[in-house]
């Protein structure tokens, strides 16, 4: 009896677990933009007021935000230090191209990183800061459409796990 | 000090794009030594200058025709701005808008491109169509020669004097080993150097990158680096009690009314000029008012006549009297 019953306890704290799991991809998207935001605003005060050069602006930027979404800043900020010769949207492209299995975003919200990297040191002042707060505008509605993703599917899944989890158990009883 | 050609291989190359690098590192050794300029032109041939020659360059080395040189890429541009500016053109807007920047080593990259003006100044240089890495190189001593001519004994100090010469004959490198020779304070001199401000608008004399001078100018010497040169010598005169205030291509107003204070204040002042002869000058309206009132007290004459900086004359300032002529050879 006791055997059973651990066992079917066992069976729909997996269950759980699995649809927490799937469900906290949604909170991650929503955090990893956050993140990004974030970095994008500490990039325009490192130009703004610091005139900081590209690659010493990710690395300050990048050592301030959590793995994964800094490492975006630092690998990029390394490949440029390596004195190869690869320009700047290059260095960037294969940055996220590293780090996109350890991020949750989406394919839309990659798209709109990549497009960063054609932005980066390639204009003055003004222009960074123009072309930057596009993209932050773009980023925002993708986080705010994500917010929304997570409310909906967060619950879903976590009921659907354990939903699973209990029915699995009723049919093997 | 090392060869030139180890220079631009270690310190210019890593600032090409990787394309013009690769050709820039095959070079062979004898090519590279005597580079003074690489010239990236948007479209045109790969060029590289040398006093009193030029080369194309094609993928395998330097080529005799137009048409067989490497064509350089709208690509390589782009590339080689982001490397010069280190990523980031906001950092450099100032210097693009001079129309040029300098990298480390002091070597100065000049740039072409088509300006974006805002009430009748250059606002910034967009798309960028021509790169001239000019290869900054310090000749040590060039100033040995014609520093005894400059230096009054009797009182120790050094006379006002002003370098003339045509484009390329050697001023900036010149200037830069007096003020290393002054401000280290060689034999001649007697004892100790003096101290020595360098007002250096163009970065030029010593090649500051991020303010600290690339080239070797002296113990004792301050540089205010890429600073109108008026401002700069007043600055210099309130603050920083210079013996010798050295600085180059003079001849706005304003430039005049700064050496008339630095001379009242007692401190020499070593300028240069472009020009090529005496009624040249003359005719040039700040440079003859400061002759006509024998602000100078020595005059040096440069020519690139036997390779760039060949000393052709050192003339008294207020009789006209030559000190040192090439053709006779001493004083």
């Amino acid at each position: 009896m006791y055997l059973k019953l651990s066992g079917a306890v066992l069976i729909i704290l997996t269950a759980y677990l699995f649809g927490f799991n799937l469900s906290s991809a949604y909170r991650s998207r929503v955090r990893q933009l956050e993140e990004i935001l974030m970095a994008l605003e500490m990039y325009l005060t490192e130009i703004n007021y610091g005139l900081t050069p590209l690659p010493q602006a990710f690395i300050n930027i990048g050592k301030r935000i959590k793995v994964p979404t800094g490492c975006l800043f630092i690998d990029a900020a390394r490949l440029m230090l390596q004195n190869k010769g690869l320009s700047a949207s290059g260095c960037w492209e294969s940055a996220v191209g590293k780090n996109t299995p350890a991020l949750d975003l989406i394919s839309d919200d990659l798209e709109l990183v990549k497009r960063l990297g054609y932005i980066w040191g390639k204009s003055d002042k003004s222009g960074q800061i123009r072309q930057v707060s596009f993209i932050q505008e773009l980023l925002r509605q993708a986080l705010k459409e994500a917010r929304k993703a997570q409310q909906t599917n967060d619950k879903i899944w976590k009921y659907l796990g354990l939903l699973g989890g209990m029915t699995l158990v009723i049919f093997l009883l | 000090m090392h060869n030139p050609g180890y220079i631009i291989k270690k310190q210019i190359c890593q600032y090409l794009a990787p394309r013009v690098r690769m050709i820039i590192q095959k070079l062979p050794y004898d090519l590279i030594t005597k580079t003074e300029e690489i010239r990236l032109r948007h479209s045109r041939p790969l060029i590289l200058y040398w006093a009193g020659g030029e080369s194309y360059l094609g993928v395998t080395g330097p080529v005799s025709m137009a048409k067989e040189a490497y064509i350089v890429t709208g690509e390589d541009m782009e590339n080689t701005l982001e490397l010069i500016s280190s990523y980031s053109l906001y950092a450099y807007e100032e210097e693009i808008r001079q129309g040029y920047l300098t990298i480390p080593g002091g070597h100065r990259v000049g740039l072409a491109g088509r300006a974006v003006v805002e009430n009748g100044k250059i606002k910034i240089l967009r798309d960028i169509t021509s790169f001239n890495f000019r290869v900054a190189r310090q000749i040590k001593g060039a100033g040995e020669k014609v520093l005894p001519f400059l230096y009054d004994r009797r009182v120790g100090r050094i006379y006002h004097t002003l370098i003339i010469s045509p484009p390329q004959g050697g001023k900036t490198t010149l200037l830069r080993d007096l003020a290393r020779l002054i401000s280290e304070g060689v034999g001649i001199l007697g004892k100790g150097g003096q101290k020595v401000g360098i007002v250096d608008e163009r970065s030029e004399i010593a090649g500051c990158f991020q303010g600290v001078p690339q080239l070797d100018v002296g113990l004792r010497t301050d540089v205010l680096d890429a600073c109108p040169k008026a401002e700069g010598m007043m600055l210099m005169l309130r603050s920083l009690s210079p013996q010798v205030i050295i600085t180059d291509e003079i001849g706005r107003d304003d430039d005049a009314r700064a050496i008339e204070d630095a001379v009242h204040a007692g401190v020499s002042v070593i300028a240069s000029a472009h020009g090529s002869s005496m009624d040249e000058i003359c005719q040039r309206p700040v440079l003859g008012m400061l002759l006509e009132n024998n602000y100078f007290e020595r005059l040096v004459f440069l020519s690139n006549s036997r390779g760039p900086g060949t000393l052709e004359m050192i003339v008294e300032g207020e009789r006209g009297l030559p000190l040192y002529s090439a053709r006779s050879g001493g004083e």
